[in-house]
């Protein structure tokens, strides 16, 4: 057990420090994020629709593009040079691999959704509302949620000739329930509910990720297999 | 079952289901009483909730034979998968065309979030992905591998976009057959519904196997290319 939790720190590890130095994803999905809220300044009319009213929705649209622009490319450097050919041949088993990455992808995309939110609240005027606590917690179900079908689908989208443009037409009528549950019970607490209105969305959220996590993990291993 | 068997029976079936569907027609518009509150535009459900049923059990065969095919890796799993899911997208289709027409009628609007024409619309997206990724690879055996675990995770997150989308409050009817106490469609009306039932799962049935027969000599036909220019 020590050994399997030895070898998904090995592979987190190793994207981490991967990223830290190229920068490539994280600042893309970063910036992506700031230019997101920019444009979404100017397409309300504020005379009609208060920010806040579709701030919740905003964040985690933003969230699953932007997501989707790291998550897109989870394989893409390892691929290129064929070092991916090495991760899978290493005696590491498939789901090992798998956790692993959706890990380090896990890392990345929490760091953007709390940019996302700190964002929002910088350009719109929002308050953090009655538990940031619980913010934190359903962003982070969201998001490894998100990640865990996205690193999936990454591995699936990037051994099609469509590539990632394939990407969100696997995902998205996937993730329905992350924006249901996350988007109500992120609107709710924004807008100062008590943190008992959203118990149920959090423990749907949390549902969501085991399930996307633990296909995610059995799945793998058919997906890069030969 | 031999090639040829399962063409035959797939055939049969198959015209069976069509004198069917024109049997349910002239039921529905000549036969069965008009519903009081609805008019003749309730006539639609005795092709809406046949495709509906009917499409349901489809994306489940694909499913289940998608989970059987990466475990055994028969090529007769794969090709049922891929004629089940085809069928599927048809009914699921005519499900999502004869709703909205209904709609209008009865609430005033084409499309609403209402949560079973929701689920539907995402099922079909879920195996258009399913299309698309089996079509898009390089290597076939690939994109049969990718495709059944598009149908899989489609299958578990299925329960979750049903609660999800039934989070919001429902405009659907209400089940009217399968209930805790006696259907309370009266007779005619659910005589005619249960024809039609056993009509629509005839015709995909026999589509499945033809379409299924169809796949066998395509593989025929491209092993034995492949033998000609080896």
């Amino acid at each position: 057990m020590s050994a399997y939790l030895g070898q998904i720190r090995a592979i987190v590890w190793k994207d981490l420090l991967l990223e830290l130095r190229t920068r490539e994803r994280v600042v893309a999905m970063g910036a992506f994020a700031v230019l997101a809220a920019v444009l979404f300044n100017y397409s309300i009319d504020r005379t009609v629709v208060r920010p806040q009213d579709v701030g919740a929705g905003l964040i985690w649209m933003t969230i699953v593009f932007g997501g989707l622009l790291g998550v897109g490319r989870t394989f893409h450097l390892e691929a290129e040079d064929g070092a991916l050919q090495g991760v899978l041949m290493s005696p590491v088993p498939k789901d090992a691999v798998f956790l692993g990455k959706t890990l380090s992808n896990f890392v990345l995309l929490y760091a953007v959704s709390l940019l996302v939110v700190a964002v929002f609240m910088l350009f719109f005027g929002m308050e953090l509302g009655a538990s940031p606590t619980m913010l934190g917690l359903a962003l982070a179900l969201g998001a490894l949620g998100f990640v865990a079908l996205g690193t999936l689908f990454a591995a699936v989208s990037s051994g099609t000739r469509m590539g990632e443009t394939l990407l969100p037409i696997l995902l998205f009528p996937l993730l329905v329930p992350m924006i249901v549950f996350g988007a109500g019970a992120t609107g709710r607490l924004l807008s100062g509910r008590p943190v008992s209105e959203v118990a149920g969305d959090i423990r749907m959220l949390a549902a969501f990720a085991l399930m996307a996590v633990a296909a995610g993990a059995v799945l793998f291993r058919f997906v890069v297999e030969d | 079952m031999s090639g040829k068997g399962i063409r035959l029976t797939g055939t049969a079936l198959a015209v069976l289901g069509l004198v069917g569907i024109v049997a349910v027609y002239w039921l529905s518009f000549f036969w069965v009483s008009t519903e009081v509150n609805q008019g003749i535009a309730q006539r639609i459900f005795y092709v809406h909730v046949p495709a509906a049923w009917t499409s349901f059990l489809a994306f489940g065969m694909a499913a289940f034979t998608s989970g059987m095919y990466l475990w055994l890796r028969d090529e007769r799993l794969d090709r049922a998968a891929v004629a089940a899911a085809e069928g599927g997208m048809i009914f699921a289709t005519i499900m999502l065309t004869t709703g909205p027409l209904w709609g209008k009628i009865a609430w005033g609007t084409y499309w609403t979030w209402e949560p079973r024409l929701t689920f539907t619309l995402l099922l079909w997206f879920i195996f258009l992905g399913y299309f698309m990724v089996r079509n898009s690879t390089e290597n076939p055996e690939k994109g049969k591998r990718f495709a059944a675990v598009v149908a899989i995770i489609g299958a578990l997150d299925i329960p979750f976009i049903h609660l999800s989308v039934v989070w919001f409050r429902s405009l659907h009817p209400e089940p009217i057959v399968l209930k805790p106490d006696q259907p309370s469609l009266p007779g005619d009306m659910l005589t005619l519904l249960l024809t039609s039932l056993v009509v629509f799962t005839t015709l995909f049935l026999g589509l499945f196997l033809l379409r299924y027969a169809l796949e066998t000599l395509r593989a025929g036909q491209q092993a034995r290319t492949r033998e000609a220019t080896a």
